[in-house]
């Protein structure tokens, strides 16, 4: 299925190996990605706090060039993106009057207006279910053999689930089905549908570093070899800022976090060279040799 | 035992009626104290949905004296036509005194407050804001309540009034969050504790509507006016009793039973659903009764409207519809049938709200001015509470202001420690709810909508039978201090059983119909000759007893009442 | 339809906590209030609890079910009873516990009151001492905020607060803004300021539980955006969280993409950057520390940038920014699609009869 590709700011600069693991994955799961480039960052909450005009027209910027490829669905693979992308769509295509303000302004700048409508999907559902998910069987020979798997929800892939609405989000299922499709075993935990704190993490460090330490300690209690997120901010607090939290409790939990093409790609059989482990503060050296890889 | 704390003015009840006292008392330079069993925003006014009345004449020609003729008329000509006066003269501005204070509510498009009409109503006339006008008016006035930082006794449940040297001095209560009773002082006293649709097993109101303020002055010998008067609200769902705003009718919608056909054409051919609730209730369950309703209802037809419509003016109705009956008002009819829902009689009180005994006033729906007469119109309830409220907390503070002396005896608080271990003592006897509930359904049945002499009677030795039980020896199953809420249930149904009394005693001495009251099949028209007058219950060794007062009358002389 | 429920009682007093099962009979309509009704009356006396409207606007019920917070009066119990799943009822989450499921409201009404939880009026009275003429839509700014019943769920399930039990709170915060936003309030840039501090605004971590959560719409996180918007418009910006939200959209209008490596210094300024270069050299090691030079610009990004000088001169910012979406995710909210007209309702199959007027010959009295 041919989708227009949307990475998003991180795996685009300090998460470059989610990207590089996606590229590699997509053909795989029967993804043809045309990726975007004339776009810009989604702008986060922080654009739309600051200047929400401004993250309005930014995103309808993003859905029409997508449109403009022709597909049905833009496909990203961020929690962030993905919310900020679907409140965007769900504002133009329910109100008349503003898609056509946005429109104007757009075209005004000669960007095309966004007439034809797309769909954003965020890669974890693609691949949790339809013809995603047995491409996926298919495609995860090489398996995790039974890892155990902490999978880490993050807010904005689940939150608020009138816009996101694929899974329920209290009980969701996505990542444990495609954890256990690639061979591994899902740990369950309470925290792995709260904030990891990312957001907060530079304004309120403390604050953010209360949220953080809970996923990782309950995974670690439960004891699980590694985790897994479908959002490169998740991952950034908790992989590269484990080290503060070690400053912080003088806990060093050493937990391996995983970008989710990185997990499917590991049960693919994908190379170093595509899932870029070395790139990861926290090295994932232990889980990979559990799986003799 | 002790007290607490003393003020100049004591409030009890924290709804729309008690707040905007408190506020005016303290405006007026008082010190003044609330007690609430719940958190004042958790008070009963603030489910009112559809509105509040004023001759503000924003959607048309209307005036005071319009507003008050629709008031009397609506009354069944028992209102009290200079009480209806002031209301209707008054309201306007303390509509205004509401939106300088922050109320939000809807507009029109010229940026003036919208008005809608209403049940009875000669010109729109009902300020509202969407369907949720109780919901703004507490939160506006909890607002105002913070900003004066007036003392509040949050889960404070009041018991009994204390009363000595002829005057109201104080409440005792049971404090709900720590345990254990504690007196607060006053010099004066305003009880705004709501009414006592509880008494009803299907019933519009909240589980804290018991009628405890109206058992207090009861049972301390003081008059009540027009007990027999229960009105019963259009628009319920079933099982539930919920209510759907009369504001659903404001904005067009019909009243149909079975067949479709709205047949509010045979009973009110010109005002139709917006008649008088008596009459649309009245309606409702003749329609009912002969089988042209389905499982006990007739159906509110909102599909005309809309769903732009429906989603900006009735947000409110249409989710308690999808929530408690499982119907999307925007494709289907929804079910109602008529419930209780407001008490027109109560503690009766002067203009300024001062009942009898010196040192307590009333008002709001505890309060009996008497505005409603045999029958309220629908958005006038939430302007007593405000006016009359304002009235009774002014008339308290300049009482309050030129007195000094204030003195609580401690054989009152005795008294109350020792009821209060006779009732926890009880270790056999049954659960309160079984009593409940049969208060509950018998009053539906022998004294609702339609009353009959044979039903009345048979009323009243059902709850000789239920004052036995509970005389008899309820279970209290907690006997610890804290959020007891098992013991004020059986305070709070005590208070309903002698209540009751009051109710069908009046109502069985009637012999007319006048609005709310109706006996279509042995006294089945109004006898202005005789009883265009209200009832007085007072409680005389245990029982109450029955005596009659004057309609104080103005300017209108009583008329045929057709819709 | 028999209904089971497990239920954590706690006794503040002596601190004991213990788990309860029930297992009652209750009718197919009832809610979890009903049943804890019944638990009560017929079960056990002595299990605490508060409620009084029971149709959704009082506030008084909030509980945990299942570890998120609800409305009792609200959760119709049917399809837990059919599924045959028992779930676990606790008291709501940070606050205090009284007694089983009974929470000390203080710190809640603390916070509230902490903001001046009432209008301020900016004018005189209103000339002739009528109302003051305000449009629909202008009201409309502070609809979703008046809709809020205190009830609590927010709160309860708030990340932020759970880690900093200061954090100003989701309610707290909705409420402030139902005021920033009531053109009738004169004291708007002063409210700003109060709520730019420590445990305020930009402690918020968009965790989205509140919106969640509120069995009103309230949207207190859109609230919450609201007025970190309005703040910066108003150039109280010197907030880290309002620095670190400002950096992204010089971003998105200088390079397309966020200028990450900067993003630090620009939010925590300078010092507080350099305190952390262990750590930054830490990320830089792997690559997580893109060089600021040359700067990694997205295709077309002159775009972007008259994007941005368009819109400054169309001025559709701070809160209006974020209200001008409301009427298309207010549709999501009511879950309505909307289109059919009348007479496609009044035919869709099994539909209700039409209503209809039947002249009669004489009016029957009432």
């Amino acid at each position: 299925m041919r989708v227009a590709y949307y990475k998003g700011c991180l795996a685009s600069l300090s998460a470059k190996e989610l990207d590089s693991a996606t590229q590699a994955l997509a053909p795989k799961v029967g993804l043809e990605l045309v990726e975007l480039e004339s776009v810009t960052c989604c702008g986060a909450g922080d654009i739309h706090e600051a200047e929400p005009d401004y993250y309005l027209h930014l995103n309808a910027r993003i859905l029409a060039y997508a449109a403009a490829e022709g597909v049905d669905t833009l496909l990203t693979v961020c929690n962030v993106c993905t919310l900020n992308l679907r409140q965007a769509n769900f504002i133009l295509l329910g109100d008349s009057d503003v898609r056509a303000r946005v429109n104007e302004n757009l075209v005004s700048i000669g960007v095309p207006a966004y007439e034809r409508d797309v769909d954003v999907r965020h890669l974890l559902w693609e691949i949790a279910e339809g013809e995603g998910y047995e491409k996926l069987k298919a495609a995860a020979h090489r398996g995790l053999k039974g890892l155990k798997i902490a999978p880490f929800y993050g807010c904005q892939i689940l939150r608020p689930s009138r816009i996101q609405g694929f899974e329920d989000p209290d009980r969701p299922w996505s990542l444990e089905r495609i954890i256990e499709a690639c061979g591994g075993e899902a740990i369950d935990y309470p925290a792995k549908i709260k904030c990891c704190g990312f957001p907060i993490i530079q304004a309120r460090e403390e604050t953010a570093l209360g949220e953080l330490i809970q996923p990782i300690e309950q995974a670690v209690e439960a004891g699980a070899d590694a985790m897994v997120t479908p959002c490169p901010l998740c991952h950034l607090s908790l992989d590269a800022w484990q080290s503060k939290l070690k400053a912080e409790t003088g806990r060093d939990f050493k937990m391996p976090i995983l970008h989710l093409s990185q997990l499917v790609g590991v049960a693919a059989g994908l190379q170093e060279s595509e899932l870029r482990f070395k790139r990861h503060v926290v090295s994932v050296k232990p889980m990979l040799e559990k799986i003799e890889v | 035992m002790h007290v607490e704390a003393t003020h100049d003015v004591l409030v009890v009840g924290a709804g729309c009626a008690g707040m905007r006292a408190a506020i005016e008392a303290h405006d007026a330079g008082a010190d003044v104290g609330v007690i609430s069993k719940l958190h004042p925003t958790r008070s009963h006014s603030g489910a009112a949905e559809g509105g509040i009345n004023a001759a503000l004449g924003n959607a048309g020609d209307d005036s005071p004296e319009s507003h008050t003729f629709d008031t009397v008329k609506g009354s069944d000509y028992i209102g009290d036509q200079d009480a209806i006066e002031i209301l209707c003269r008054e309201a306007p501005g303390d509509i205004y005194q509401l939106e300088h204070w922050g109320a939000v509510f809807s507009r029109r498009e010229d940026g003036k407050l919208a008005q809608r009409p209403f049940g009875a109503a000669g010109s729109p006339r009902t300020v509202f804001a969407a369907d949720i006008t109780g919901h703004v008016l507490i939160q506006v006035l909890y607002e105002q309540l913070v900003k004066r930082e007036i003392a509040v006794y949050e889960e404070f449940f009041a018991w009994k009034l204390v009363e000595n040297d002829d005057r109201c001095q104080g409440v005792i209560c049971w404090d709900l969050l720590n345990g254990g009773l504690k007196t607060v002082g006053g010099k004066t006293v305003v009880l705004a504790t709501g009414g006592q649709g509880r008494i009803y097993r299907t019933t519009t109101n909240a589980y804290a509507c018991t009628g405890d303020g109206t058992a207090m002055a009861l049972h301390l010998g003081l008059p009540l006016k027009d007990m027999e008067f229960m009105q019963f609200h259009p628009t319920t769902l079933y099982p539930t009793g919920i209510l759907l705003t009369e504001g659903c009718r404001g904005e067009g919608a019909y009243l149909i039973n079975k067949d479709g056909e709205r047949f509010m054409k045979r009973y009110a051919p010109n005002a139709m659903e917006l008649a008088s609730r008596d009459v649309v209730s009245r309606s409702e369950q003749t329609e009912i009764d002969q089988g042209r309703g389905i499982d006990g209802s007739i159906f509110l037809d909102m599909r005309h409207l809309g769903a732009a419509r429906i989603i900006e003016r009735l947000p409110g109705s249409r989710e308690l519809a999808m929530t408690f009956a499982g119907i999307d008002p925007i494709y289907d009819p929804v079910p109602v049938r008529p419930g209780a829902h407001y008490h027109m009689g109560g503690v009766e009180t002067d203009n300024d709200g001062a009942t009898e005994l010196t040192g307590l006033y009333a008002a709001g729906e505890v309060a009996c001015v008497s505005v409603h007469g045999a029958n309220r119109l629908g958005g006038n309830s939430l302007m007593e509470t405000i006016t009359f409220g304002r009235r009774a907390g002014r008339a308290a503070a300049e009482w309050a202001l030129s007195h000094t002396t204030i003195d609580v005896p401690r054989s009152a608080e005795a008294d109350a420690e020792r009821e209060l271990r006779d009732l926890l003592d009880v270790s056999e006897g049954e659960r309160p709810w079984q009593i409940r509930n049969d208060l509950g359904t018998s009053m539906l049945e022998n004294f609702g909508v339609f009353r009959r002499e044979e039903q009345m009677l048979a009323q009243l030795d059902i709850m000789d039978g239920l004052r036995e039980r509970y005389q008899r020896g309820v279970v209290i199953e907690d006997k610890g201090d804290v959020f007891n809420t098992d013991l004020t249930q059986v305070i709070e149904l005590g208070n309903m059983l002698d209540l009751a009394w009051c109710m069908v005693q009046a109502g069985i001495a009637r012999k007319e119909s006048r609005g709310a009251h109706a006996r279509p099949y042995d006294y089945p028209t109004r006898d202005d000759e005789n009883f265009m007058k209200h009832s007085i219950s007072r409680w005389v060794d245990g029982a109450p007893q029955l005596s009659y007062s004057e309609v104080r009358v103005t300017e209108y002389e009583p008329m045929e009442r057709t819709y | 339809m028999q209904v089971g429920l497990k239920v954590w009682r706690y006794n503040a007093r002596t601190g004991e906590r213990e788990l309860a099962e029930y297992e009652v009979e209750a009718p197919e309509e009832a809610t979890l209030l009903d049943v804890l009704d019944i638990v009560k009356d017929k079960h056990d006396g002595t299990l605490a609890y508060r409620k009084s409207c029971r149709m959704m606007i009082c506030g008084s019920c909030g509980m945990r079910m299942d570890g998120a917070a609800v409305l009792a009066c609200k959760t119709r119990m049917y399809d837990v009873a059919q599924a045959g799943h028992v779930p676990v009822i606790s008291a709501m989450g940070n606050l205090p516990i009284v007694k089983d499921l009974v929470v000390d409201m203080e710190p809640f009404w603390h916070k509230f009151m902490s903001v001046d939880p009432f209008l301020r009026p900016g004018y005189d009275e209103p000339p002739g001492g009528r109302e003051n003429l305000i449009r629909q839509e202008r009201m409309n700014v502070i609809h979703k905020e008046s809709l809020c019943i205190n009830c609590g769920c927010c709160v309860s399930e708030c990340n932020a607060m759970e880690s900093d039990p200061r954090f100003l709170g989701p309610q707290a915060l909705a409420k402030a803004m139902r005021f920033v936003g009531d053109p009738r309030d004169g004291h708007k840039i002063e409210r700003l300021d109060a709520l730019n501090s420590e445990h305020g605004i930009w402690e918020c971590t968009r965790c989205y539980f509140c919106n969640e959560r509120c069995p009103k719409g309230v949207d207190p996180r859109d609230a919450i955006a609201k007025l970190g918007a309005e703040s910066i418009k108003e150039g109280i910006d010197g907030d880290m969280g309002a620095k670190h939200a400002k950096w992204f959209v010089v971003s998105a209008k200088t390079t397309g993409w966020l200028r990450e490596t900067e993003l630090v210094p620009k939010t925590q300024g300078l010092v507080a950057a350099i305190k952390q270069t262990r750590f930054a050299l830490d990320l830089a090691k792997k690559g997580k520390v893109p060089p600021p030079v040359p700067p990694h610009v997205a295709k077309n990004v002159r775009q972007a940038r008259q994007l941005h000088d368009l819109l400054q001169q169309q001025g559709v910012n701070g809160y209006a920014g974020i209200v001008q979406g409301e009427h298309a995710l207010g549709k999501l909210a009511h879950g309505h699609v909307s289109g059919e007209t009348l007479e496609e309702i009044y035919d869709r199959p099994g539909a209700f009869p039409r209503p209809y007027i039947e002249e009669a010959e004489e009016a029957v009295t009432s």
